[in-house]
């Protein structure tokens, strides 16, 4: 039956629809591959860098400070000495507090007592362990300008320095 | 929807078919592998649905255009799987993506002007068939996509009717009719 072949391609088939089929098949679907873009992630490099070298930055400045701190003279410890009752006997009763009696007392300073004099030694290393903090605050500013012209697509100056003239 | 009258005539086929999409709902295997982050089963769906896709498109909008078409809603299915809410409704769903995108291209390609396919057309062969394309074109919306399915993309009845989710008794109808109507104008473009 005709209709057959119309509605799946059972029975007898139509010259008609055949025909139809052979020219309309020339448009029929070519098989592509399929085109789905890679989800693009954001690169963080960049942003992780800066952040790094910030924190690198900070550390390197507390210690800087601290060792400075260390290598400084401390400022002279100011001793409040009053007059008070000698100490008779430790077995003696305690006698009434008298209001005009004073104590001694001595102010401490809040940070840990540093020795007022450092040996040469001590000196030496502090003056070292400044130098190579320097260095390191230097290379991390360095390392923080190429980031930042990576960021803004400025491609850094010639590199190649020290090159001797031919001929 | 198409011919809902029609939808009320079912047949035997269209119990078979019916039964059928039931049966085999490879689909929904596929939808659910993608989702759980399994690409290659959107490759595989993209192979087994381009045509249809292509189909639809070929019946409305120009020739030029469908294949680029053709990937952008494939891509757009896969960025938007996670709001289909039935993995086995996965064809009517993109079917549905084709038939709006289309409607969308011809709501932007409204001012420009479209290169005749004739223009491009090299072979004679291709010619004539650009031709009998707009014929199905000028023909009611509702046999158009049938008739491109059957005739050019080679579907049979059953299977438009699966993929389309429209039911075997619409398709059988809107071929029959479409396929009478398209007889008719060629017979009127070959006399004339």
């Amino acid at each position: 039956m005709k209709d057959d072949y119309l509605w799946d391609k059972s029975g007898q088939p139509d010259p008609e629809i055949r025909k139809l089929e052979d020219i309309l098949g020339t448009l029929r679907y070519q098989p592509k591959p399929l085109e789905i873009p890679v989800s693009r992630r954001r690169n963080y490099f960049p942003l992780i860098a800066i952040a790094a070298s910030l924190l690198l930055a900070l550390v390197a400045g507390g210690v800087w400070l601290r060792v400075r701190n260390q290598s400084a003279p401390p400022p002279p410890q100011e001793a409040k000495v009053v007059p008070t009752r000698p100490k008779i006997d430790d077995a003696t009763p305690e006698p009434i507090r008298d209001k005009s009696k004073t104590t001694i007392a001595v102010k401490r300073p809040h940070h840990k007592s540093v020795p007022s004099a450092l040996t040469k030694r001590e000196r030496e290393e502090g003056l070292a362990a400044k130098q190579q903090l320097m260095i390191a605050l230097r290379l991390t500013t360095e390392k923080l300008s190429l980031i930042h012209r990576k960021t803004q697509g400025i491609t850094p100056a010639n590199q190649i320095k020290n090159q001797h003239r031919v001929g | 929807m198409y011919a809902t009258a029609d939808m009320l005539l079912m047949t035997p086929e269209a119990h078979a078919a019916a039964e059928q999409s039931q049966e085999t709902p490879i689909e929904a295997v596929l939808v659910k592998a993608v989702l759980s982050g399994d690409r290659d089963g959107f490759a595989r769906l993209y192979d087994l649905y381009a045509p249809l896709v292509h189909g639809i498109l070929l019946s409305r909008v120009p020739r030029a255009e469908v294949d680029d078409l053709v990937q952008d809603i494939f891509f757009h299915a896969f960025k938007k799987l996670h709001t289909l809410r039935e993995a086995a409704a996965f064809a009517p769903w993109i079917a549905m993506i084709a038939r709006n995108r289309a409607v969308d291209f011809h709501r932007r390609a409204r001012e420009t002007v479209e290169i005749n396919d004739d223009l491009r057309g090299s072979e004679s062969h291709e010619s004539r068939a650009n031709e009998i394309l707009e014929l199905i074109r000028s023909l009611p919306e509702a046999y158009r996509e049938t008739l491109v399915l059957r005739l050019v993309e080679g579907m049979t009845g059953p299977e438009i009717a699966l993929r389309t989710g429209l039911t075997a008794a619409s398709v059988r109808v809107n071929l029959h009719r479409g396929m009478k109507l398209l007889r008719e104008k060629l017979g009127f473009m070959e006399g004339s």
